[in-house]
Order: C-alpha cells, then structure tokens, then sequence
C-alpha cells in the first residue's frame, strides 16, 4: 500500500454520517429526478469554455449538471523515458483525478486504483483521435480534475481533455467526445446523475443493469472508447451503445462552437 | 466451434527417451580428457594439463582438436551460410540485420545488387535512398561474405536469389535443426517454396510465377495470395513446428514427408500433441525407409 | 527472444488471411489454440490453477483471508487482484514495462469480478461490517503469447471452481460480549463457492476487415484495436472494454460484441467438463505440474 508520508493524515477510517441515513426514492415511473425522461436520448446541457489555466499549454472546463471537470495539456516536450516506439511517436500520458471533495465520500490525495482505471480508460479514448506520429519523442500530458461528480464524470472528462487538447493545438483527426449511459431493466438513463449510477436497484433480481462509456470520434463515426460493465443480454448493450453514439453527437455542436470562439477570442478582428 | 480444453499430459520422463549410443555428452565443469595431446576447441578450457567442458553439450573431435557442441546456441556464422534475417537500422553506406546471432549483421551498401545491374557504381543518391530499398522491419535473404574478428558477419545479396523478401511466412526455430545442404532454396512440390536459413529462420512463400521473379529484388506485390497457396503455405507452417519441436532436423525431404503425412489432418490439429506425435512417427519412418 | 515487430508484408499476408477464414496457424477466426488446465497446483492456495494457451502460460493462485469489509459494501466479502508481469515472461516486463500492463490487466479483472454477479459476495461475509473473507487473486505470468486476458479468465474461473479450502467458520459470544471466531476443526468441512455465473473473458482483435479471437502475438501486433468481453455460461455479458491505441467502427463493435457473446458462452461447458473429468480422475491423476 502506497502511504502518504507528505500530508498529515485523519483517522485512518472515518465516515460521512450521511453514508448512514436511508435514502428514499421516488420517481415517477419514467421520470427522472431531473426531469429528463428515462429511455430517451435526453443530455443536460453543457457549458464548456477553453483556456482558463494560463499557465497551461491548453485548457478546458467544462460543466452539465453538477458535475465539473477542468483539464490541462501541457507539451509537447521531450519526453522523459526513451524507448523505441517513443521515437517514432509522441507519448500520451494522461492523468484523471476526483478532487478530495468532489464526491459524496471524501476521496484521498493518492491516487486510488479506481483513478488509475479511468486514465487509462481516458488515455485509450483519447489516443486513436491525436495524430502522435507529428511529435516523435515528444510526450504530452494530458491531467484531468474533476471538481464536482455528479455522474459520468469519465465522459466528461473524454470530452473535456479533447477540448484543452485542441486548445493546445495540438494535431487532431477529430475531436473526441463522450457520453455515458446508466441501464436499467428495459430502460436506459443516458448522462446518469451520481445518485443514478450508484442507485441499488430495486427489487434483487433485476436484469440488464449496468453502466456504459462510449467515446465517439464523431466525423468519422469511430468508437475510440468503450467501457461496459453490468449484467447486460447482448440486444440492449448494442442498443445502449448506440444511444451513447447518438448522446456524442448532440454535443458535438456545442464542443464546436466552444472551440471556436476561443480562436476567436485568440484571433482579434484585424481592424479592432 | 468449441474450444479444446484439456488436462496436460504427462510429461516423457527422461527414461523413456530413446539412449543416445556413442555420444559423449558433458555438463559444464566436466573433464573431457586429461590427455594433453587434445587441442582445445569452442566450448573448453584447459584447468592445469585438463580439458574441461564450458558448456554443456556433445563432445566432437576432428583429429586432436576438441570442441563442445551446445545444446542450444544462437547462429555461429560461416563464410557461405544462407541466412534469413530482419533490417534493423538503417546506417551510412550499411545496414543493420538481425540474424539470431550475438551481434548483429552487416549488409553494406556496396555488398546488393542495386536496380540496373551489378557494375553500376554506388553514388551518393544511392546512399541516400538507402531506405527505399532496404527500411526497418524488411526481411532479406542473404549470404555470409565474411566473418569479422568480433564474431559478427557481413552479408551479401549479389545473386539473383538473395534479396528483400515479398509475402510470406517467418518461422523460427533453433538453428542447429537446419541440416547444411547444397542448397537451402527450395521449390517444394506442393506449391510452395522455402527458404531455409541457417540461422535458424525459416521463410515460406508462394512459389514465384515467371513474370514476378523479373521485378528486381527491392519490389513486392500486395496482391491477395490464393486461398489455396495459403493452405500449403500453413500446413508447411505447422509442419516445421512440429518438426522443430520434437527436434527433428530440418531439410526438403523431411520437410516434404512430413508434409504429406499431415495431409489427412487438418491445419490447425497438426499442432496438438497427439496429431503431431503421430505425424512425427510416421516422418520418422519414412525417413528410416529412405535412408535403408 | 521472439521478434513481435512485424514487416508490412507480412502484415499484409495476416489481413489476407483473415479473409477467407484461414489464419496463419490454419485456424479460423473463431477457433482458440487448444488449452491446458491443471488446478490444484500449488498447496498453500484455496485454490490454484495453471492454464496454457499456446505459450501463454498463467498461474493463478487464491488464498482466502479474514479481513474488515468495506465501508460501503459492509455485508459483502471482496476479491483482490494483483498481477505480476515479471521479467521472466519477456525481457519487456523488466524494470518498470511490466507494471502498466500488470495494473490495467488487474483493473479489468477488478471490474470483471468484483461485483454481486460474478461471484457471490454475500456468502463471504461472516459478520456484517465485522469480518468477512477476502480472497486474494494473484496472477502471475509465466509466459507470454497473446491473448493474455483470455487465459487469465480462465485460469481464475478454473481456481475458483476448484473445491476452494475456505473453511466454515462460527461466530462464538461469550457473556461478555465479545465475539471469538471458531474455525472448523475438519478440514474437509469447507464452503465451495458458487461460480455458476463467473464470467470468461473473450478478446476480439480486429484484423483488417475482420476480427479474430485468441489473437497470437504476431496477430496482436497487427491490430490496431480490441474488444474484451467478458460473457457468462448464460450468455450476459458482464464487462465489454476497448483496449489498444486505435478506434473501431460502430458496426463491428456490434459484430465483435455478437462473436464474443457466442465464442465466450461456448467456452464454459468445456471448462467445466475438464475439472470434472480431473475432480474424477482424483489421485490416481499424475500431477504435471510446472515442468515441461
């Protein structure tokens, strides 16, 4: 076990009280609590703007519901470690982080294993869409925060991270976008809130539960991530991925537009 | 489709193997022959008037010197060896080959044929586009020219038979299976052809059509290669494996035996133990037959 | 050493394959090489099993312990997994190569089995927020080649279906209220865990136009992507992730995911029938163990 010799450290196992009390849910049948309705392809809106971190190469924020999600690029630099295939390549290195305060359990300052997870499910959905073969020996880190989680926070995160990487200007076949998606029963919650993804189901024996990410390059119309894991029959997990490929596209437009006015911001008009 | 699972079978314990008659075999440290008379080989050292085994391996005399053959070793080179080998690097007026020896080989610029013919002189354009010739990762049969002092060889292509190799399969196994023959080139009657390089790399390819073999050495088609030319080209495949594995040597016949005693199974079952233990029978006993 | 750096042509000759159904080895793209399973290897595990897939080759080990449930999980037992890619598999593991590949092959396994319908937790529980048994998973690679996901599952299916040595254990309370546990004075008095819904794991590669499953290294080395599937003897599919640098297409995700669920459902039966037919076997079974 990795300890934290830099920090003083609390108790060595304490608990929010809120952990404890039972929580009620009721929602009508199709409704979610957010007003959105189950089995729909139906996104909270997003806010999102580039180049908030100055002293960062490139930069990101971005904001749907609760959950928030800031990213920095830095590079690309010379990279660190040598070996062969970094020669011919540039060296993605991403990092995902939950701040200690995001979720409702306070997450420590080391990096859990299930952080270690999601940047390296981040680094596979960013990959395939960065043209790494314009920067050999050259590495960029790619470091994703999340300062709010209020569910699919790793999609987010995709899209967040392809936003600052771009901002960075770094060379891109396209953009990357992602989408989550929460399965219950026959029906789907696309975008889940955190009481959505965490909620124990109803009744014990409920099939066809699970949750999903999918990563979309989307003028190309390539999956560069997907990540599933539940009790799912085959029909509705090709379905859900399909709705999480339709969730990417709704905010393909808002990404684009995102992007483009910080070149405007960037790119004064000429005569003022 | 369903999977072949099955329990390990029980490893042959050393017992059962068939007794090697007349071969002197030593392990490290083990006197050969206190008679200072011997001369001593690769594989020995002298320890106070005793010859003494470095390796472990089969003792081999010619006259008074005395070597030890290793059990496993990578590909000692000689002046003549045909070897199948990877480009590495690509340096000034050279290239690096890999060819499963200590070091890596030389292929100099001056030692292949370039397009337009062998008394053409090697210009600096020529050096230049080295890569276009020969890049990283290509395959090339070759020719040991001459060993340096270090152990490490250079190559030569300077014949029509050796250069960049097309489409194909690579096959390694160790290089003292290769038996030395006249000739490690071989158009099987099956419908493929074979290279069999003494270091141990075995290239299987479609047999070449006339028209193809006049391209020159640096140019390859990607045309699909026939279904049918693949089925030969993977049973060859299976077949040197297997042979490989129950430390058969390697040359036409062998290769051809086995071949047509793996005729009735399937490609992918050759390799499964109990298939391969009886086409390996019955390359053994074809070969016993020939032989008288 | 094996050289996984393909050349082009070659590569070429691998999508070719793919084509028509007929890969290198003769395989289809649907057939696995045949698999090796031994349990009960090691006799310090609750259960133990070693797996070979080509030459890939697994050792998984389980060894239950009495531990503290977690926070949010108080009435449920856990598993651990830790992989270890050490330098004896392939000269890439050494120093720190091995620990990328160790972490993300343990965070798939994490999200494979440690939840409620994969394995059975609440049965390990002993005592809610008390105690409860951890079983700790460790994977250890012998050997690499390929498909190392695929012999991994079931390797860790194969331990865990073994009569796993967790022994019943009792709560006792004396009058002053603290709690002793009480093991089992027979040891054959153990729980055997139920794995009806353990889930096998299926890696497509996609190759060229189409994908294969158990991928050798030479044909990993030419895909730019897969999928891992993780399905159970009922066909669920429990865990679907893409690994590789490249992306996929929509449509073939649909394919793969339909191949995956096909080819993974098929391999339980096999699984099981093999580990009866040992359980049946018992003793008079010869053990091979590690040699060979």
């Amino acid at each position: 076990m990795p300890v934290d010799t830099k920090r003083l450290r609390g108790p060595e196992e304490s608990q929010s009280p809120w952990l404890f009390v039972e929580q009620e849910q009721q929602s009508p049948p199709d409704e979610r609590e957010d007003g959105r309705r189950k089995g729909q392809v139906d996104v909270r809106p997003i806010f999102a703007r580039c180049g908030l971190v100055s002293q960062a190469k490139g930069s990101a924020y971005i904001e749907s519901g609760k959950t928030k999600v800031i990213c920095s690029v830095y590079g690309p630099r010379e990279t660190e470690r040598k070996d062969e295939t970094d020669m011919k390549f540039g060296r993605l290195v991403c990092t995902f982080r939950f701040a200690p305060f995001s979720c409702a359990k306070r997450c420590g300052w080391i990096q859990s294993t299930q952080e270690k997870d999601l940047s390296m499910a981040l680094l596979g959905s960013l990959h395939p869409g960065l043209c790494l073969h314009r920067y050999p020996r050259s590495q960029i880190d790619v470091s994703v925060l999340v300062l709010e989680n209020d569910g699919s926070a790793l999609a987010h995160a995709v899209t967040c991270a392809s936003l600052a990487l771009a901002d960075a200007g770094i060379e891109m076949y396209d953009l990357v976008l992602g989408c989550s998606l929460r399965q219950e029963g026959s029906d789907y919650l696309l975008d889940p809130t955190f009481a959505e993804e965490t909620q124990e189901p109803a009744t014990e024996s409920t099939e066809n539960r699970g949750g999903m990410m999918v990563a979309l390059l989307p003028s190309l119309n390539q999956v560069s991530g997907l990540l599933c894991s539940g009790d799912l029959e085959q029909q509705p997990l090709v379905e859900a991925v399909a709705a999480c490929i339709e969730g990417c596209q709704r905010i393909y437009s808002v990404a684009q537009r995102c992007l483009l006015t910080a070149v405007k911001k960037k790119n004064p008009p000429p005569d003022g | 489709m369903a999977a072949d699972l099955r329990l390990p079978a029980p490893r042959k314990r050393s017992t059962d193997l068939p007794k090697e008659q007349g071969k002197h075999l030593v392990a490290p440290g083990d006197v050969i022959t206190t008679d200072s008379g011997f001369m001593r080989g690769h594989g020995t050292y002298m320890d106070d008037e005793k010859l003494v085994a470095s390796v472990a391996g089969v003792v081999e005399r010619v006259n008074k010197l005395i070597c030890v053959r290793p059990l496993k070793t990578r590909f000692n080179g000689e002046v003549g060896d045909v070897v199948v080998g990877r480009i590495t690097e690509v340096q000034q007026k050279r290239w690096k080959v890999e060819t499963n020896s200590r070091l890596d080989s030389v292929l100099l610029l001056s030692s292949v044929n370039l397009p337009g013919g062998e008394l053409r002189r090697r210009s600096s354009e020529d050096e230049l586009a080295m890569r276009e010739y020969l890049q990283e990762g290509d395959l090339i049969s070759a020719e040991v020219q001459s060993v340096f002092a270090d152990g490490a060889l250079s190559l030569h292509t300077r014949s029509l038979k050796y250069g960049k190799l097309g489409q194909g399969v690579l096959v390694q196994v160790s290089p003292s299976l290769i038996k030395r023959r006249k000739t490690h080139f071989h158009n099987l009657t099956c419908g493929a052809s074979i290279i069999l390089g003494n270091n141990g790399y075995v290239w299987i390819y479609p047999t070449p059509t006339e028209q193809n073999e006049e391209a020159g050495g640096f140019v390859t088609n990607t045309e699909p290669v026939p279904l049918s030319d693949r089925e030969v080209i993977s049973r060859l495949r299976n077949c040197i494996l297997a042979l490989s594995m129950h430390k058969m040597l390697l040359y036409d016949t062998s290769i051809l035996y086995s071949y047509e005693s793996a005729f009735h199974h399937q490609i992918k079952d050759i390799l499964k133990p109990e298939i391969m233990e009886e086409i390996i029978e019955e390359t053994r006993r074809r070969i016993l037959e020939q032989e008288g | 050493y094996l050289h996984v750096a393909l050349l082009f042509w070659q590569q070429v000759i691998l999508c070719h394959c793919t084509l028509d159904d007929l890969r290198v080895d003769g395989r289809s793209c649907e057939d696995y090489r045949y698999v090796e399973v031994e349990t009960d290897v090691v006799s310090n595990t609750s259960g133990s099993a070693r797996v070979k897939l080509g030459h890939t080759d697994i050792l998984v080990g389980i060894k239950a312990e009495i531990g503290r449930p977690k926070l949010d999980r108080p009435n449920k037992g856990c598993l651990e997994f830790f992989v270890d890619c050490s330098a004896n598999a392939t000269p890439e593991f050494e120093g720190r190569g091995g620990e990328e590949l160790g972490t993300e092959i343990a965070n798939a396994l994490y999200r494979v089995y440690d939840n409620e319908r994969s394995v059975d937790l609440k049965s390990l529980c002993i005592t809610p927020m008390e105690h409860c048994w951890i079983l700790y998973t460790d994977v250890l690679l012998l050997q690499c080649d390929g498909n190392l996901f695929d012999a991994i599952s079931l390797a860790i299916k194969a331990a865990l279906l073994t009569p796993s040595k967790i022994p019943k254990v009792q709560m006792m309370e004396d009058e002053e209220g603290t709690t002793e546990i009480e093991l089992s004075d027979d040891p054959f008095d153990c729980v055997r865990l139920n794995t009806e819904n353990v889930p096998c794991i299926v890696t497509l590669c996609k190759i060229g136009q189409r994908h294969v499953v158990d991928a050798t290294l030479q044909e990993k080395a030419c895909s730019v992507a897969s999928l891992l599937v993780s399905v159970t003897s009922k066909g669920t599919i429990t865990c679907v992730r893409k690994i590789g640098g490249g992306s996929l297409d929509p449509e073939s995700i649909y394919e793969m995911i339909e191949t995956g669920k096909r080819v993974g459902k098929a391999l339980h039966a096999p699984l099981q029938d093999i580990l009866n037919k040992e359980e049946s076997l018992g003793k008079s079974r010869e053990k091979v163990g590690f040699i060979g």
